[in-house]
């Protein structure tokens, strides 16, 4: 359920930044930590996009690493989208390992958003 | 033809929330947005609150629950105003849902304007609301692991409400422990830690709320709607 209101925002943004052409792949940008399922996200665009001009368009999902930011160094660490871990344990091991300077904790900085990043739609013949 | 767009999927939600920040600045409402798994005591939260500044200012409440008017009827005993939103299913409240409340609202006598998300730690922390100031109220027996599992929720939020302290003699987890684990997370907590049963350290709570309130009704002039669209809706990057 969680994806629903989601997916129907972005096939709304999709088709506001088309004009009225067919889409043919919207181009998505999620936080690995973020809390999308993108096979959720595809069950309900199938759905949601059905007799719009997204209906039939591919999804594509780019990760965005975990970013860690260094409370004394400043140093900025990133996390790389790994599909065969859990972000949360990723998350959990970074914060026991610590910054490499020894000194700092590390906060969460990024890694978390849903973005569209583009929209691919038909030329005009 | 590729065209870029930039944008976070909840740009529309942005926008009507930039809308309601705007119209709660020109009124000098400070807003609140409460979110919470079920049980940990918002409305409890909410409760107090009305108890302790209900006589310094006017006070609103947007109670969000799947159904039933219980935690609307509850604020109104407590002696503020209400409105009921019942989602019938939907798991949290969007920019729009308060915007048609506030709509029929007459916001002159209003100071405070509390939201009460639904019960849910999880899908409130993607929207909006408008509000100037986002709490989480994580109670004791909840554990210490919340702020790993729900980061985005944690991280969003600017103060951390930790209900139940009293509790304390009864569990293994510690207050401290939560705290820590929140801070992990989200650096720039304010975190106050209570009981709304005993009334054990609300009057922190209290005193920090009604300075906020009573900042934002000095405040002069419309204030600048805070620019919360744009590419990167990842909050923390």
């Amino acid at each position: 359920m969680h994806e629903m209101p989601f997916t129907q925002a972005l096939i709304e943004l999709a088709l506001d930044k088309a004009e009225g052409k067919k889409i043919l792949k919207i181009h998505l940008r999620v936080g690995w930590l973020s809390s999308i399922v993108p096979e959720s996200v595809q069950v309900f665009f199938d759905h949601l996009s059905r007799d719009t001009l997204a209906e039939g368009a591919a999804l594509d999902f780019e990760f965005v690493p975990i970013s860690l930011a260094c409370q004394a160094c400043g140093r900025v660490l990133d996390l790389p989208y790994q599909p065969s871990r859990n972000p949360r344990q990723a998350l959990a091991q970074a914060f026991r390992d610590g910054c490499p300077c020894g000194a700092g904790k590390l906060s969460l900085a990024g890694g978390l958003g849903f973005d569209v990043a583009g929209v691919e739609i038909e030329d005009s013949v | 033809m590729i065209i870029s767009v930039e944008k976070a999927v909840t740009a529309q939600n942005d926008l009507i929330a930039a809308r309601l920040r705007e119209r709660l600045g020109d009124e000098k409402v400070f807003c609140l947005n409460l979110i919470a798994a079920p049980g940990a005591g918002k409305t409890s939260l909410i409760e107090k609150t009305i108890a302790g500044l209900g006589g310094r200012f006017g006070i609103l409440v947007v109670e969000g629950d799947p159904r039933t008017s219980l935690d609307g009827d509850r604020v109104t005993a407590a002696g503020a105003r209400a409105f009921q939103i019942n989602t019938l299913g939907g798991c949290h409240l969007d920019a729009r849902m308060v915007q048609v409340e506030l709509d029929r609202a007459d916001l002159g006598a209003v100071d405070l304007l509390i939201i009460e998300n639904i019960g849910n730690l999880l899908c409130p922390a993607a929207w909006d609301l408008g509000e100037d100031v986002r709490v989480v109220v994580s109670s004791l027996p909840e554990g210490a692991d919340k702020p790993l599992k729900y980061p985005e929720t944690f991280s969003l939020a600017q103060v951390l409400v930790i209900n139940k302290i009293d509790l304390g003699p009864f569990l293994p987890v510690k207050a401290a422990d939560i705290r820590a684990a929140a801070l992990r997370v989200n650096p720039g907590l304010e975190v106050f830690e209570v009981s709304c049963l005993t009334g054990a350290g609300l009057d922190q709570w209290l005193t920090w709320l009604g300075d906020r309130v009573g900042q934002k009704m000095a405040e002069l002039g419309p204030k600048d709607p805070l620019p919360r669209s744009g590419p990167s809706r990842d909050p923390l990057g």
